[in-house]
């Protein structure tokens, strides 16, 4: 009996220490925190946005040291090893439609990348160091993602940014690949990053193949780290991983186009839209959740055709287990609604509907169905200016880029609120990177607003140029416009000459011609932020403390494509054939002319008929004569005379020859020289 | 009479000169060669790599990158993990926006397998995969920076597969359209490779036209290659699928793959059965084999050896712990498998069993030929300055010609 009393006793003691240690973890409080949130949106060209967020967290190594257990350790490494301050790596396949799925939003702010890769990183490290940081870094991160970002390490290929790209700070190096190719050899590793990986969770929802049949997807990698800051709130690394996808949901029987507005948009369901279910949450998640989002301009939409519809008085057409709003119905009841605080837009506030996972399991799947009653027409908030870019000119030698700003609807309302000095302006920036072999001429610069021509000093508040050198580094050029209010249409036109590279650095494929990589336009004076009604539960949120982030609208033109001068690549080899057969033709033909002695050889010929032993004398005979600067004469001098018959003939041939020769030598000078 | 003792005393010394020239001359070679042969026979078969190459740009070349995911399939499949395989693709087909099928590439027309499933780890791709990176993989001579999961980091127990495939001629194969490799640089980077013991053996298999002749040059030892074709022979694709809208898989590696996928990692075929399993008829080639570099018999190499990661297990009588004396020293030669380390065990071990075999021989000979000789190898190992050696030839070997000369009149 004294033995269970004793373990008995021991269990106490156990427990209460467990507890108590607990409890002292609990006041510590500095955890490795993960969160994963989906959020999806309706866009209104009948296609779904769903958007996963993922953020992982460590408390700065001083306090909490080396050992984790859901932070990724690579990118541990990766941020000691080279002293990364922030990085942001984006993986992105087709184009964001800043005029269809929204250019005003935090979404299309931050995540809306340009095709390819593209990658920024600045680095605490003194400023010479930099550039090798950045090398190393570009290699670290190919091995790491599987892609040819080491093509970044060339300096022809990365700049140095001067405060026009995301008011970037010293140490800073930016760089994108735009033919890079994205596919599922680059969301794997990144997947892997995860602590479920695609295992469970919402990031089991990846299906390759529907991931990436989507109008656009965009995987992205943001790093901050507070690791090597002396000074200030120390947050650790926080690891943000978002995969932004586009996608259209197959209506069948529904697909008649979308023109006229009494179409009713698809229906869509998250196996419809992945093909697969999610079953409960990453369990080493601290919050899992699935938002679905509807715009300000949908919602206030909605609201209207309920007030029609209460008009016309219709049952209520709900089905039994689902949860139904005036134009929509979904099959599953969300755990909450949030409205969006103090919003900029005229249309209204946005809504989100939350789904909490923590309430599914495996053997209660997550099913979000969605279904419109209604056919609905709206419109996404859009940028105060719609940029583009193009390219001028023909031929192979000159041409000139243009970039266009054109006045969105909106912004007429944006004006009366920016009215608030004595000159109204708008200020867009423009950060642009070119290749060296695209030779800009910064100074044919030509501003024009509202179709008529400016003078630059008078548009162009700030300006920062940095010219590109042959095969060394690219052109940079920063610039802050100052557009009047009312502007209507602005563009930018400056003018290159194309260059020449060398025969070995041309890609295999350079007939398809070269990439100038995006430009990014940027509105600092706006800002994209999604403020969603504020408790207790939502600060938990990473999410949605991202979207309610004050971040500049931004937004990244078209990738232009100049097809260069390239060589025939097989000429040289044309060439060399060609050439040394004419050269082989002529030496031998000249040779044999000039050498060749028809009545010597037969002489020759003769002799040795005669005479087919003591060759050795003979030769020695021939060098003594020749030594003795005489002409040779053979021991038996017996017919030396049936040349002369032959002698007319050899010099007609060996005139026929001199000018066959003299003739193709000559028409090869002609042709060729 | 002084003539005559003059021209003796020449004799005789040019004799002698002779024979000590020849007698350098062979222990040199013998020393080299036990060396070389202590070595290769002392490691064993540790760890299996794979090289698998698609050198093939632009869509229509489809088949090239199924080729070569298939085998990567296989390899991966028979057990050699995804960081000892180097995969270069040198387009990205999976997502092209030609591919009907995103995210997946077939290799058959029944869409049954796809071989671009979740798991793909693409080392190189793209632009990258060009004559220069393939030579760096090959003779690890890489830039610091380039990451681990880009090198090839075999040593002298490593099988290696080398597969390539995409278009070629005679004696060269196409990279992307713009470059060639050619036998002679192939063969060079092999012989570079073991002389920097990178292999223990390796098997080149090409599927390209006249692939025989990427071959003609290889001279290292311890190379097994197969191609598809003959030299003027062209090497065919299998069948074209209707969806994709190109041809999908090639004949040589449809057959290949079929023999493989009967096996499992427990299966025993050898090499020979399958290099036998390629039917001219169907392949429309003549598959060619060269095995002259090769020691072992095909018969008896299991093809898990090469596409495989599968190991001769060492039985030991103890535990860890109990290994001692001769028997520990043999072993840690044999299961050492880090390389770096094992290396410089390796050429220790090797120059110290030379040395041994030279003092053995210096104790128990009792002739003094072979004591004379020994002492003059271990003077020829002391010279250090090898110029002074030659020169001293040189000048030994003019007065031998002044001597024929005046001999021979």
């Amino acid at each position: 009996m004294a033995l269970p009393r004793w373990t008995i006793f021991l269990l106490l003691f156990l427990l209460c220490f467990v507890s108590k240690s607990v409890e002292e973890r609990e006041e510590h409080e500095e955890q490795e925190e993960f969160s994963e949130e989906l959020l999806l949106r309706p866009l209104p060209d009948r296609k779904v946005l769903a958007h996963f967020h993922f953020q992982s967290r460590v408390p700065p190594t001083e306090t909490y040291g080396r050992h984790h257990h859901l932070f990724p350790k690579a990118i541990y490494q990766l941020v000691h090893k080279f002293r990364i301050r922030e990085m942001e790596l984006s993986f992105t396949q087709g184009r964001w439609s800043y005029e269809r799925w929204g250019g005003y939003d935090p979404i299309s702010s931050n995540n809306a990348k340009p095709p390819g890769v593209e990658l920024w990183a600045a680095f605490d490290v003194p400023e010479h160091q930099v550039d090798a940081s950045w090398k190393n870094l570009s290699h670290a991160l190919s091995g790491l993602f599987c892609s040819s970002i080491n093509f970044l390490e060339s300096s022809t290929a990365y700049s140095a940014p001067d405060g026009g790209f995301r008011s970037s700070t010293g140490n800073m190096r930016y760089g994108t690949l735009p033919r890079e190719a994205v596919c599922t050899e680059n969301l794997t590793p990144w997947l892997k990053l995860l602590p479920c990986r695609d295992k469970a969770g919402l990031s089991a929802l990846m299906d390759r193949p529907s991931i990436y049949r989507g109008y656009y997807h965009s995987q992205r990698l943001h790093l901050t780290s507070t690791e090597f800051d002396s000074t200030g709130l120390k947050t650790g690394i926080v690891l943000e991983q978002t995969l932004t996808v586009v996608l259209k949901p197959n209506a069948p029987g529904n697909n008649m186009g979308y023109s006229s507005g009494s179409i009713l948009q698809p229906s869509w369901s998250l196996s419809s839209l992945f093909g697969k279910k999610v079953g409960g949450k990453c369990l080493l998640a601290n919050s899992s959740s699935v938002y679905l989002q509807l715009e300000g301009a949908l919602f206030s939409e909605l609201n209207n055709i309920q007030k029609e519809n209460e008009r016309y008085n219709n049952d209520d057409l709900a089905l039994k287990g689902s949860w139904s709003s005036p134009g929509f119905e979904l099959s599953v009841s969300p755990d909450r609604m949030i409205k969006e605080l103090n919003s900029l837009h005229e249309d209204g506030p946005s809504v989100l509907y939350e789904f909490l996972m923590e309430n599914y399991s495996d053997s209660k799947l997550f099913e979000l169905g969605f279904t419109w009653k209604f056919p609905v027409v709206w419109s996404c908030p859009r940028a105060p200016l719609h940029s583009s870019r193009f390219l001028m000119g023909s031929g192979n030698e000159r041409g000139a880029i243009a970039l266009s700003l054109i006045s969105t609807k909106q912004s007429e309302a944006f004006q009366i609120a920016d009215i608030n000095g004595e000159r109204c302006s708008l200020q867009v920036d423009v950060f642009q990177v070119v290749p060296w072999y695209v030779k800009v001429y910064y100074h044919t610069l030509q501003v024009f607003v509202d179709e008529q021509p400016q003078s630059v000093p008078d548009v162009i508040k700030k300006m920062h140029v940095s010219p590109s050198e042959d095969k060394v580094s690219p052109g940079v050029m920063e610039v802050v416009l100052n557009l009047p209010c009312g502007v209507k249409s602005a563009a930018l036109t400056i003018e290159f000459d194309k260059g020449f590279l060398h025969i070995d650095e041309y890609p295999p494929d350079a007939n398809q011609g070269f990439d100038i990589p995006s430009a990014v336009v940027s509105f600092p004076e706006f800002q994209a932020s999604l403020n969603f009604l504020e408790d207790a539960s939502s600060n938990r949120s990473p999410l949605l403390s991202k979207l309610k982030e004050r971040s500049p609208v931004l937004s990244y033109t078209e990738i232009l494509l100049v097809p260069l001068t390239t060589p025939d690549f097989s000429m040289p080899y044309n060439v060399i054939t060609i050439t040394c057969t004419v050269f082989a033709l002529y030496f031998g033909s000249l040779l044999n002319v000039l050498r060749r002695r028809v009545g010597e050889e037969e002489r020759l010929s003769k002799i040795k008929a005669a005479k087919k032993n003591g060759r050795l004398p003979l030769l020695l005979s021939k060098l003594s004569a020749k030594l003795r600067g005489r002409p040779w004469e053979p021991p038996q001098s017996s017919s030396s005379s049936s040349s002369s018959s032959s002698s007319s003939l050899i010099s007609y041939k060996l005139l026929i020859k001199i000018v066959l020769v003299a003739g193709v030598a000559a028409g090869w000078q002609y042709y060729f020289g | 009479m002084i003539r005559l003792q003059m021209e003796r005393f020449f004799k005789s010394t040019v004799i002698l000169s002779l024979l000590l020239c020849s007698i350098c001359l062979c222990s040199a070679i013998a020393s080299s060669y036990s060396s070389s042969a202590s070595s290769s026979s002392i490691t064993m078969h540790t760890n299996n790599w794979a090289v698998l190459v698609c050198t093939s740009r632009f869509w229509f070349n489809y088949r090239h990158m199924a080729n070569t995911l298939s085998l990567y399939r296989t390899v991966k499949r028979l057990g050699i993990p995804d960081e000892r395989i180097i995969l270069m693709l040198a387009d990205d087909m999976a997502c092209n926006a030609r591919n009907k099928y995103p995210a997946q590439v077939f290799n058959n027309e029944n869409h049954r397998l796809n071989l671009y499933g979740d798991n793909v780890e693409v080392d190189y791709r793209g632009y990258e995969v060009t004559v220069e990176n393939f030579l760096r993989v090959l003779t690890g001579r890489h830039e610091t920076a380039v990451p681990r999961s880009k090198r090839l980091l075999s040593d002298e127990g490593s099988h290696i597969l080398l597969y390539m495939t995409g278009h070629g001629g005679d004696e060269f194969l196409k990279f992307q359209d713009s470059e060639e490799l050619q036998s002679h640089d192939l063969a060079d980077a092999v012989k570079q490779m073991k002389e920097k013991r990178r292999f223990k053996e390796l098997l080149i298999m090409v599927d390209t036209c006249q692939a025989a002749t990427l071959f003609s040059q290889l001279h290292s030892p311890g190379v097994l290659a197969i191609g598809s074709s003959m030299k003027g022979e062209n090497s065919y694709s299998h069948h074209l699928d209707s969806d994709v809208g190109v041809s999908v898989v090639d004949r040589f590696t449809f057959y290949t793959l079929a023999f493989f996928e009967r096996l499992n990692i427990y299966d025993n075929a050898s090499l020979s059965s399958l290099f036998s399993s390629y039917n001219p008829s169907t392949l429309m080639s003549t598959a060619y084999y060269r095995t002259d570099l090769y020691q072992r018999q095909l018969r008896e190499v299991p093809v898990t050896n090469f596409f495989g990661s599968v190991m001769e297990t060492i039985h030991t009588d103890s535990a860890y712990g109990a290994l001692s004396g001769k028997e520990f020293t043999r072993y840690k030669i044999k299961m050492s498998s880090d390389q770096s380390t094992s290396l410089q065990e390796q050429g220790t071990f090797v120059s110290s069993n030379v040395q041994q075999q030279m003092n053995d021989s210096d104790t128990k000979g009792a002739c003094p030929f072979t004591r004379m000789m020994a002492r003059l190898h271990d003077k020829m190992e002391k010279i250090e300055d090898v110029d002074t050696l030659v020169n001293y030839g040189l000048v030994i070997m003019l007065p031998l010609v002044a001597v024929s000369t005046w001999l021979s009149q």
